[in-house]
């Protein structure tokens, strides 16, 4: 039993690290962009929010694998 | 009264989700049908202006996403799917959202995600096929390379898949934690969750339909591009 928490804690752990790592480099590179071409702030805001949607969704694979973990504990 | 009504409804198999998903759907109609009724172009009342700003907004955001003759075609369907979702995250953000009977967020449940993801699965397919004039549309799945046609199809599965786990996990994954927060320490602590949540709910609603108008994007573009090659 404490064998599955431990496992529900790692997902989600583990699942978190690469998309922030992913999701700081690519903020800070649109930030970079905007700030060189404020007129194309728009257009980068949308993509960044579309590329953060992809990595986002690695983690709540994670989440969701820790919620069905949790649910056997 | 309310309780033992909603154990009646989930003896049913009336979850919460459904009853706040029903009158998320009524209010929205009866905003639509107030703000349609009787409108005026020169002197619009105060409801229309405000729902065209919005609607109009909407609008323009999607036209430079799908272009001009596809969001004509198809903006009904993506704002519509993002107006529901928005006011379905944003029911989270009531009080006693999720304790009390019958108020719950529809996209903390698996089960509405997945009917949304599904139509949109289906729907892409109708607008490919649509656009292509029949199941020319299918063709794509060998486009590149035909011994690709196993991984275009996993993709093509993988999508519907990747936007109900998105929505769902997000949202209950939110409520979950909230909840958490609130049992640790019940003041202070859940209002900056709750803040958060704000932005997540409207960051999530548009991910949803930003992806929906990218997939019809893709499906309602491969005849375009077949006539210039041709």
């Amino acid at each position: 039993m404490g064998m599955v928490a431990l496992g529900a804690a790692l997902a989600v752990g583990l699942a978190a690290i690469g998309p922030g790592i992913g999701q700081g480099i690519a903020a800070g590179k649109a930030l970079d962009g905007m700030a060189r071409q404020p007129e194309a702030a728009g257009m980068l805001r949308t993509n960044m929010i579309l590329a953060f949607a992809f990595m986002e969704s690695l983690t709540i694979y994670g989440l969701v694998i820790a919620f069905l973990l949790y649910s056997k504990v | 009264m309310t309780v033992s009504m909603m154990e009646n409804l989930n003896a049913m198999g009336i979850s919460s989700g459904m009853v706040t998903s029903t009158v998320i759907t009524i209010i929205l109609c009866v905003i639509a049908i107030l703000a349609g009724r009787n409108m005026q172009l020169k002197e619009p009342g105060r409801l229309q202006n405000m729902v065209e700003i919005g609607i109009g907004k909407l609008y323009g955001f999607f036209e430079g996403i799908m272009g001009k003759k596809l969001c004509r075609q198809y903006f009904p369907i993506v704002g519509t799917l993002f107006i529901y979702i928005l006011f379905c995250n944003y029911s989270g953000l009531l009080p006693a959202a999720g304790e009390l009977p019958g108020l719950k967020p529809p996209t903390a449940s698996i089960n509405c995600t997945a009917a949304m993801a599904i139509f949109v699965f289906f729907m892409t397919m109708f607008v490919g096929i649509r656009a292509n004039h029949g199941p020319k549309y299918f063709k794509h799945l060998f486009k590149p390379f035909a011994f690709l046609f196993p991984l275009m199809c996993i993709e093509m599965v993988v999508r519907p898949l990747s936007l109900t786990m998105r929505l769902y996990g997000n949202v209950f994954g939110e409520e979950t934690v909230t909840h958490q927060f609130f049992t640790m320490i019940p003041i202070g602590l859940p209002v900056v969750m709750q803040a958060l949540s704000v932005l997540m709910g409207l960051v999530q609603a548009l991910v949803f339909s930003l992806l929906t108008a990218i997939y019809f994007t893709e499906a309602g573009e491969i005849e375009g591009e077949e006539l210039e090659t041709l």
